[in-house]
């Protein structure tokens, strides 16, 4: 095989197998891949624009019975830090939120079996009746299997009264790498690939929109990165309900795993994952770049490799935190950084509907009428931080 | 021609500067513009990627170095800098000589010493600096003192400029790092370096630095208060005064850290766009200098890893003490563990080679599944490597002088090149030959003995030889015995790099490669023989004379031997008849026409026949016969 013929097929449009996929992942250079996801990108958004959203991940449970070992976020019932909020005190959250202009709110948890299935149906409800500016884009696969579990429901019967109560999207958290010996390592009880992808098919098959992620850079081969995006692609052609995929790096943190795998991923990588997924899920119209998860330096060049969206502000989030990996950003510095990275920023929802760009010089109006944002943007901007953990032995 | 790669754009607006770039043609202040202006990055990072390739195959270096800044005490008050104090601060220091010497350990191979403007220091103290730390540590390497620092010296204790250096020099000052250059322009030095030396002191420094051997660096500070067009203009001006001393090793572009200095940027820090783009440019605009540094402390490691690829080909070093930057808030590790640096250069696709300070490779670390290709980075190697297109991306190449090659593939780091003939013999177990090489009929024009004594008088006296080939000092020794029947001479290495040897203390001098063609129009100081060893060979022999012969280890895959022949194959066919047009960037350096260079390139057999194996054997039964 030659980068040549693969450039060919991509050039025309054509789809990559397997095996085409593998080569290349290990064959192609870092600008190959990129001049060739660039040619995707534009086939799919002709345009030079980038959308982001104003969201905000917080969580309403840390306790968890799956026990991830790449996981530094989860906590056991009884343990000291372990909390649940109620319903009333997240929509107390939200309303704050929605106050601030977010626009989002990606709820996760933990897999809190303690919780019934009415707690997550009212969130959705009270959400819609009491936050109506706030899309709710709740709850991942694990959490809706955990839902199944706890009131005895399949989970096409969970996900119908998701949809009763209001909720079309969920998050596609949790699908690590799609491989059933790589999920035995790191995530033996949260299930296999089918468990991941039989609740997201359900979901499409519903009419729920759905994101697809894949956390790489711990055990996992390059056979393993192309498996999954195999039956990702091969699941978005049956019902085209993926929105977007989102790749990012294991962050050692804090986590078990930690101590096998020391240090995270390099950027040259990231960028051939943010490119390669966008060279072989041709069906899917968005690839997310993720400035929160590998620093805002490398969220500005994934645009150039393939990525059209910026993800969301994260006004919340814990995951990460946990983990002592730590960006912050505010609504202006993330339409800046897009901007300074050549494409015009523009504002949208979880379903990637659109509210408008912003011109050089103009900003979300919400930046306006936010306390907290106002102080964030006169605070000093926080530089990418890598933490120690980086520095190769730990 | 320097690439005969054809690249497609998504800005059509490229195309005629990647024209422009493949036949080595000098780009203009307007083509600068037009890179920056464009949309097109990853169009932008592929000819500068192409053009490094060029110059440094797929290698990117790094060095072990340990930066010292031993006061911040500093009688400046530059706006960008929040380093700098007044004496009497709370935050003022002073490093004596010995608390540096305890911090360096035998590993390191450079050490870099820049610092404030002291007021009470004495000139001894910095010339004890530098002589103590060469004492302690004859290995390391002093590049030392910015311009800057230089100019106030000279003042300071009422020396010329020349005299600052010629006695630094003479203590183990070796290169220059290139601080203190900003932005060549004067409206931003009256900005925002008010008070530091101009772009003209700057480069008189530099410009008598390079007359007394002592080879530079230049840095460029952006993403302040100057303009694309400054920018492009302090390349242009770079590229100028490069043309003239030839003394500048690496431009460094540096990405400016806005931290407390109270100058008001738009972002806190430059965008990965902005960064990633001024790396490609300088590497395209900058044709006459040899690196491009991603300096990964100012660009941030996830920059500078992804800079690799967009025509960056040195990582800088392990960095012990950067207080400048981080005192203005940059936020990378401290130290990146030579393991990171080495793993970041692999997962950019390309080869680990540790250096010193002049870029001579001590260390090489390929990565697991690769085969190294050395890339003989001789003007009479041109044919093998311009269309050099393996098909697999496991082939790599690194430009590795013959004696750098032959210990790197004894130690079994490099697997395939153009062997010099000796070092082949010496491996024959390990390495099979393929049906290419460099063999000669008549004058070879690169392999020549300066001497002030004909043949026959060199009894007795003192050869000084080139470190780079065994081979030609082999056929010299052979010369010597058997054809002129000469003994007792004496031998003599050479250092490494020109610049630093005394030719005239020898009764003859033995230059190969391209530090002889450089010569080849204009000779060497005071000798007046010349002689041309393959010539002398061919007229006593009537065979040809094989240099180098391309050998392939035994061990590596058989798909990687075969993508290796014929990317050599092909490289050697579509190179025949465009010999003038193939040697143009070296021709350039060494001062050769167009014809020099067809007459030069024809001159070798580039694929060997029973005509040349025979001659092998011929030599080296000489050879092994000598005293």
């Amino acid at each position: 095989m030659q980068i040549k013929q693969i450039k060919e097929k991509v050039f025309s449009n054509q789809r990559l197998n397997r095996e085409e996929g593998l080569w290349l992942l290990q064959n192609g250079s870092l600008l190959d891949l990129a001049e060739m996801a660039e040619h995707r990108r534009y086939f799919h958004n002709l345009a030079p624009k980038v959308t982001f959203v104003i969201d905000s991940n917080p969580n309403y449970t840390n306790i968890c019975n799956i026990d991830c070992i790449f996981c530094a976020f989860y906590r056991h019932e009884g343990d000291a830090d372990a909390y649940t909020y109620t319903v009333d005190e997240m929509i107390e959250r939200f309303k704050k939120a929605e106050a601030r202009g977010v626009r989002t709110v990606l709820l996760q948890g933990g897999v809190n079996p303690a919780l019934p299935l009415e707690y997550y149906t009212e969130m959705i409800r009270r959400t819609r009746a009491e936050v109506p500016k706030i899309h709710p884009h709740f709850f991942s696969t694990s959490e809706i299997i955990g839902m199944a579990n706890v009131s005895g429901l399949s989970v096409p019967a969970v996900l119908e009264k998701l949809k009763e109560a209001g909720l079309n999207s969920i998050p596609g958290g949790g699908a690590e790498v799609l491989s059933d010996k790589v999920k035995k390592k790191i995530s033996s009880k949260k299930g296999t690939s089918e468990d991941w992808l039989s609740v997201m098919r359900e979901a499409h098959k519903l009419g729920y929109k759905t994101t697809s992620t894949m956390m790489y850079g711990h055990l996992e081969s390059d056979e393993d990165i192309v498996e999954h995006l195999d039956i990702t692609r091969a699941l978005q052609d049956e019902y085209h309900g993926f929105t977007a995929f989102i790749p990012w790096s294991f962050k050692p943190g804090n986590t078990p795993l930690e101590k096998i795998i020391h240090t995270y991923a390099s950027s040259t990588r990231y960028l051939q994952m943010i490119a390669f997924a966008r060279i072989y899920l041709d069906n899917f119209p968005h690839i997310q770049a993720s400035w929160f998860s590998e620093g805002k330096k490398t969220g500005q060049m994934a645009l150039h490799f393939g990525a059209d969206d910026f993800g969301g502000t994260l006004e919340e989030e814990n995951v990460h935190a946990s983990a002592n990996f730590v960006h912050t950003t505010t609504i202006k510095e993330m339409v800046d950084l897009i901007r300074d990275a050549g494409f015009t920023p523009v504002e949208r929802d979880t379903l990637y509907h659109t509210y408008g760009e912003f011109a050089e010089g103009e900003y979300p109006a919400s930046i306006l009428n936010s306390e907290r944002l106002h102080q964030s943007v006169d605070a000093s901007i926080i530089m990418p931080t890598i933490p120690l953990v980086a520095l190769g032995n730990g | 021609m320097l690439s005969s790669k054809e690249l497609s754009f998504r800005d059509p607006g490229l195309m005629p500067i990647w024209n422009k770039v493949r036949n080595g043609i000098r780009l203009s202040k307007e083509d600068g513009l037009v890179l920056y202006s464009t949309h097109d990055l990853i169009g932008l990072g592929r000819m500068a990627n192409e053009v490094s390739r060029a110059k440094s195959g797929d290698t990117v270096y790094f060095v072990l170095n340990q930066k010292f800044e031993p006061t911040n005490i500093c009688v400046l008050s530059c706006k960008f800098c929040d380093f700098a104090v007044k004496k009497g601060s709370p935050e003022a220091y002073e490093q004596s000589i010995e608390e540096m010497l305890d911090i360096l350990n035998p590993d390191i191979r450079e050490v870099h010493i820049t610092m404030g403007l002291h007021p009470d220091w004495e000139w001894q103290h910095y010339v004890d600096m530098v002589r103590r730390i060469k004492e302690a540590y004859p290995l390391i390497d002093v590049k030392a003192f910015t311009a800057v620092e230089i100019v106030f010296f000279a003042k300071k204790f009422k020396k010329t400029h020349e005299e600052v250096l010629s006695e630094l020099k003479a203590v183990g000052l070796r290169t220059m790092p290139g601080g203190g250059a900003e932005v060549f322009s004067e409206r931003v030095r009256k900005l925002i370096f008010n008070q530091k030396i101009g772009a003209k002191t700057w480069f008189e420094v530099h410009r008598k630095a390079h007359k007394l051997g002592i080879q530079s660096n230049v840095t460029m500070l952006y993403g302040h208060v100057e303009t694309f067009e400054e920018r492009i203009e302090h390349m242009i001006k770079l590229r100028e005064v490069q043309d003239e001393t030839g003394g500048f090793m690496t431009f460094i572009p540096l990405a400016f850290q806005p931290g407390d200095t109270g100058i008001k940027t738009k972002n806190n820090f430059t965008s990965a766009i902005d960064d990633l783009k001024t790396i490609a440019i300088s590497r395209l605009m900058l044709d006459n200098i040899a690196h491009i540094k991603a300096y990964w402390v100012m660009l941030t490691a996830e920059v500078a890893a992804v800079a690799l690829n967009f025509g960056a080909d040195d990582m800088d070093g392990i960095v012990g003490h950067e207080r400048i930057a981080h005192d203005a808030g940059a936020t990378s590790p401290m130290q990146l563990a030579k393991e990171k640096i080495i793993s970041i250069i692999h997962e950019a696709g390309k080869v680990p080679i540790e250096r010193d300070v002049w870029y001579n490779p001590l260390h090489i670390y390929p990565a697991e599944g690769t085969s190294i290709v050395s890339k003989m980075p001789y003007l009479n190697s041109v044919p093998f490597y311009s269309n050099f297109e393996p098909e697999l991306a496991e082939i790599k190449l690194s430009p590795l002088v013959p004696r750098v090659f032959g210990q790197f593939a004894k130690e079994g780091k490099v697997d395939a090149g153009p062997m010099s003939l000796m070092d082949y013999v010496a491996s024959q177990d390990e390495f099979e030959m393929l049906d290419y090489g460099v063999a000669v009929s008549g004058k070879a024009y690169s392999v020549l003995l300066y001497s002030h004594h004909d043949w026959k008088h060199l009894s007795g006296k003192t050869i000084g030889l080139t470190a780079e080939s065994s081979t030609s000092v082999e056929l010299l020794r052979v010369l010597l015995e058997k054809k002129y029947g000469v003994t007792g001479v004496t031998f003599e290495r050479l250092h490494l790099t020109s610049g630093q040897n005394d030719y005239t203390k020898f009764d003859a001098v033995l230059l190969i490669g391209d530090e002889a063609l450089r010569r080849w129009k204009v000779g060497l100081a005071s000798f007046l023989n010349v002689y041309d060893l393959a010539e002398e060979w061919y007229e006593w022999k009537k065979m040809p004379f094989v240099f180098a012969v391309w050998a392939v280890r035994n061990s590596i895959p058989a798909a990687h031997k075969e993508a290796i022949r014929n990317a050599l194959e092909g490289s050697i066919t579509r190179s025949k008849g465009h010999y003038d047009e193939l040697g143009r960037e070296h021709a350039k350096r060494l001062g050769l026409t167009r014809e020099d260079l067809a007459m030069y390139l024809n001159a070798f057999t580039y694929r060997l026949g029973e005509q040349e194996r025979s001659a092998m054997e011929e030599f080296l039964k000489e050879q092994a016969v000598l005293a």
